[in-house]
């Protein structure tokens, strides 16, 4: 997942690299997005997540699109 | 693997080293650390491996990455409790203080401008708002090539 300052950017490298573009998320998007996928990695209890997991936190995170399908 | 227990406390013990030390315990230390052999700790690491729990460089049992942690310098540093720790992505950058919860000051650089960016997690917003962070590969396909992801 790469950083770009806008989405010229993305396209210029997707066109460099002969890439589809792929989901697109602002920076807010993703803090929210990482704050529920990471905010107990530290925890001993943590054992990584089931598929319908996955599924919960993408719709919390309001990721709907077939992108996110798993 | 039969005992589980062990499994999950050197996984939790991985993770405790990178937030402490910011990089990733070597197998001979957390062999030492649970009073077993490297061999016996090398196993444990392959099948965290294979649960995806973390990721070892291909035929070695070096870390590479506990997400959102990178076992090596990356364009992604993170600034947070007055260490300095690398990310594996653009993701990863603002999964480090997710983790910590804790605020963080993070050097970044645009892919395709090389302009270097600084922005900030404080008080649980992030800044620079006009950022957009471009995920290349639907999740079915995340651990085809995790390195590419």
């Amino acid at each position: 997942m790469l950083l770009f300052q806008s989405e010229e950017w993305i396209d210029k490298w997707c066109k460099r690299n002969n890439l589809e573009r792929g989901e697109i998320l602002t920076i807010d998007q993703v803090w929210e997005l990482s704050k529920l996928w990471y905010h107990n990695r530290l925890s001993v209890d943590f054992h990584g997540r089931s598929t319908e997991q996955v599924a919960e936190v993408f719709r919390q995170a309001g990721l709907k699109s077939k992108f996110w399908y798993l | 693997m039969k005992d589980d227990t062990i499994l999950w406390q050197v996984r939790h013990f991985v993770y405790a080293h990178f937030a402490d030390t910011t990089h990733p315990p070597s197998v001979e230390e957390t062999a030492s650390h649970f009073n077993i052999s490297a061999e016996e700790a090398g196993e444990l690491y392959k099948e965290l491996h294979n649960r995806h729990s973390f990721f070892l460089e291909p035929e070695t049992l070096t870390m590479r990455m506990a997400n959102p942690f990178s076992g090596i310098p990356t364009d992604f540093k993170v600034h947070a409790n007055g260490k300095t720790y690398f990310a594996n992505c653009a993701w990863d950058m603002l999964g480090i203080p997710a983790a910590l919860h804790c605020d963080a000051v993070i050097d970044a650089v645009c892919t395709e401008s090389n302009e270097s960016i600084q922005l900030e997690v404080k008080d649980g917003k992030v800044t620079n708002s006009e950022l957009l962070v471009h995920f290349p590969l639907p999740f079915s396909r995340w651990y085809d090539d995790l390195v590419f992801t």
